[in-house]
């Protein structure tokens, strides 16, 4: 628990951090929804805009005019920060000790590597709890301060649950990188450069159906906004297969980090 | 039982550096000392027995347990790296607490009378302190839960020597209560003064285990001359004497064994000017490899 706790109090100031960005996200984000909601000409636009520029602007086939729609648009942006945070985190809670030398000092007391990584994935799971909840509260707040139709808090929920197992897996990738990779600096680049490619399959994914096959490679695919919005739920096999992976990448991660000679 | 047991332990890491084939047996209650110079192994070897670097092959135990194994053995270990890196944004007392955490019993006394000893204050961020302030800091928290085996690795670089002096009755002190000492040094003088025994190690490999009485009773000296007449080679090619070097009316070597056998030599050379040192480590080391040769 020791190292749990000090991982948390490490952790804290980066987490308040990331939390305050992702209310002004949620806050700023909502403050669009009238001049996309106020009808007439605005609408109009929505629907003359091709199809492949809706995709790339993440709204898709979504009616980005009512409340639920236009949520979705703006989760695309929270879910990508939830993951920008969790991957880091992921393979920076891994890598910090060999990186600044702390590694020795850590491994020579009397714990096993498996324990070490357990607090560290415990911590950082803490924090991918707290910034989600963050992320649930102010959108509740903030959605129903501007909407004016049905209420969509159901929905918002299950944005956050399939945005949570996204976070759970890019947090795992992340503690895997680091846990694999030797160079305790290049971790973090190698975290962020598959985030940003597994991003940029989800954009292309949008473009054409031919390409779907992609989808598996993206964590940002693996729940269907569309689905969501028209109050379909997540699916619960996807659900399912998408915790089994996050847990094989935690097992890997272990597996790796006890092997793996660490950088004192 | 054996404290520190090392069977045939090697570690190979690229080419040249590592260690091979180390075998060793540490005691209970005994101070062991580990010296050889910069880049001899003695990390690598003290990393390996403690399971923070995988041996290629061969087997290291501490009470007789095998640290990757059974990492909790390491309850009972205090152990100091040569170089000393904390979690910057700690004050020194909250890395000792933490430090403390890991062994399950209340060691704010102990950190205390440490910090005391060591003239070390708690309440300074660890990023502030100088090179031998951070190494005081290791030092108290390899030793505040009462360890019974103190591994230290170069403990005393960047000590001064009055701390150098606490830190050797620190340890003392440990010893007396039961403690098992192993530490590293590349200084023969720190290791002749507190150790029962001493390994040597060069190039990844122990060339020389002995007993401090033993290492003692063949004292070492370099011995530099300068005679008022040219001095004879033979004069001083006696058994003992190594690394002979005669140039005109000046001459040095190393002599290991009785000293009056020496002086009596000496006394029959008229001299002009003499100086009687402790050798370097590497001059000893030269004086080993000569004689297997």
């Amino acid at each position: 628990m020791n190292m749990f706790w000090r991982e948390l109090t490490a952790g804290r100031k980066a987490l308040i951090i990331w939390s305050i960005c992702m209310l002004l996200l949620v806050v700023s984000g909502m403050g669009k929804y009238t001049a996309y909601s106020s009808g007439g000409a605005g609408s109009d636009i929505f629907n003359q805009m091709p199809s492949s520029v809706k995709a790339l602007l993440g709204i898709g086939t979504l009616d980005v005019t009512v409340m639920s729609g236009f949520y979705a648009m703006l989760f695309l942006y929270i879910e990508l920060t939830a993951a920008i945070h969790a991957v880091l985190l992921g393979s920076s809670i891994i890598a910090k000790e060999e990186k600044e030398k702390t590694a020795e000092f850590l491994i020579a007391k009397p714990v096993s590597r498996s324990a070490i990584v357990t607090s560290k994935l415990l911590a950082a799971l803490a924090q991918i709890v707290v910034l989600n909840l963050v992320t649930l509260i102010s959108s509740i707040l903030m959605v129903s301060a501007y909407n004016e139709g049905k209420d969509i808090s159901g929905e918002i929920i299950l944005f956050l649950i399939s945005m949570f197992i996204v976070q759970l897996l890019f947090l795992t990738l992340g503690a895997l990188l680091a846990a694999g990779i030797s160079n305790p600096k290049s971790s973090g680049a190698a975290a962020a450069g598959i985030l940003v490619g597994s991003f940029v399959i989800s954009k292309i994914t949008d473009l054409s159906d031919q390409l779907a096959v992609l989808k598996v490679l993206s964590p940002f695919k693996y729940f269907s906004y569309n689905r969501i919005v028209e109050g379909d739920g997540l699916n619960a096999f996807i659900l399912l297969l998408s915790v089994l992976l996050a847990a094989g990448m935690a097992a890997s991660a272990y597996f790796w980090y006890g092997k793996r000679e660490l950088k004192l | 039982m054996s404290v520190i047991e090392m069977n045939h332990l090697t570690k190979q890491y690229g080419k040249s550096r590592g260690i091979k084939n180390i075998n060793l047996s540490v005691e209970e209650g005994e101070i062991f000392g580990f010296i050889g110079p910069n880049g001899a192994g003695k990390s690598t070897a003290i990393r390996t027995l403690l399971g923070l670097i995988y041996p290629t092959s061969g087997s290291a135990a501490i009470f007789g347990r095998n640290c990757t194994e059974h990492p909790e053995i390491r309850k009972e270990l205090g152990y100091l790296p040569s170089e000393v890196f904390y979690y910057d944004n700690m004050k020194v007392i909250d890395l000792l607490k933490y430090s403390a955490s890991f062994y399950k019993k209340d060691c704010t006394k102990r950190i205390r009378e440490l910090a005391e000893i060591m003239d070390l204050d708690l309440k300074k961020k660890i990023d502030d302190l100088s090179f031998g302030n951070k190494k005081k800091v290791g030092i108290v928290q390899g030793l505040l839960h009462e360890p019974k085996l103190i591994i230290l690795d170069e403990p005393t670089s960047g000590l001064d020597p009055l701390m150098q002096q606490k830190f050797f009755d620190l340890l003392r002190e440990e010893n007396r209560k039961g403690a098992t000492v192993f530490f590293s040094s590349h200084i023969l003088s720190e290791v002749q003064k507190m150790c029962s025994r001493v390994a040597f190690i060069k190039e990844g490999e122990i060339i020389k285990l002995e007993k401090m009485s033993t290492l003692q009773e063949n004292n070492y000296k370099r011995i530099n001359i300068e005679g008022v007449s040219t001095i004879s080679k033979e004069a001083f090619d006696i058994s003992g004497v190594s690394r002979l070097e005669v140039n005109g009316t000046a001459a040095s070597f190393i002599f290991k064994g009785n000293i009056n056998t020496i002086m009596q030599r000496l006394s029959e050379t008229e001299l002009r000017n003499i100086s009687i040192e402790e050798p370097d480590l590497e001059e000893i080391f030269m004086h080993y490899y000569v004689k297997e040769d």
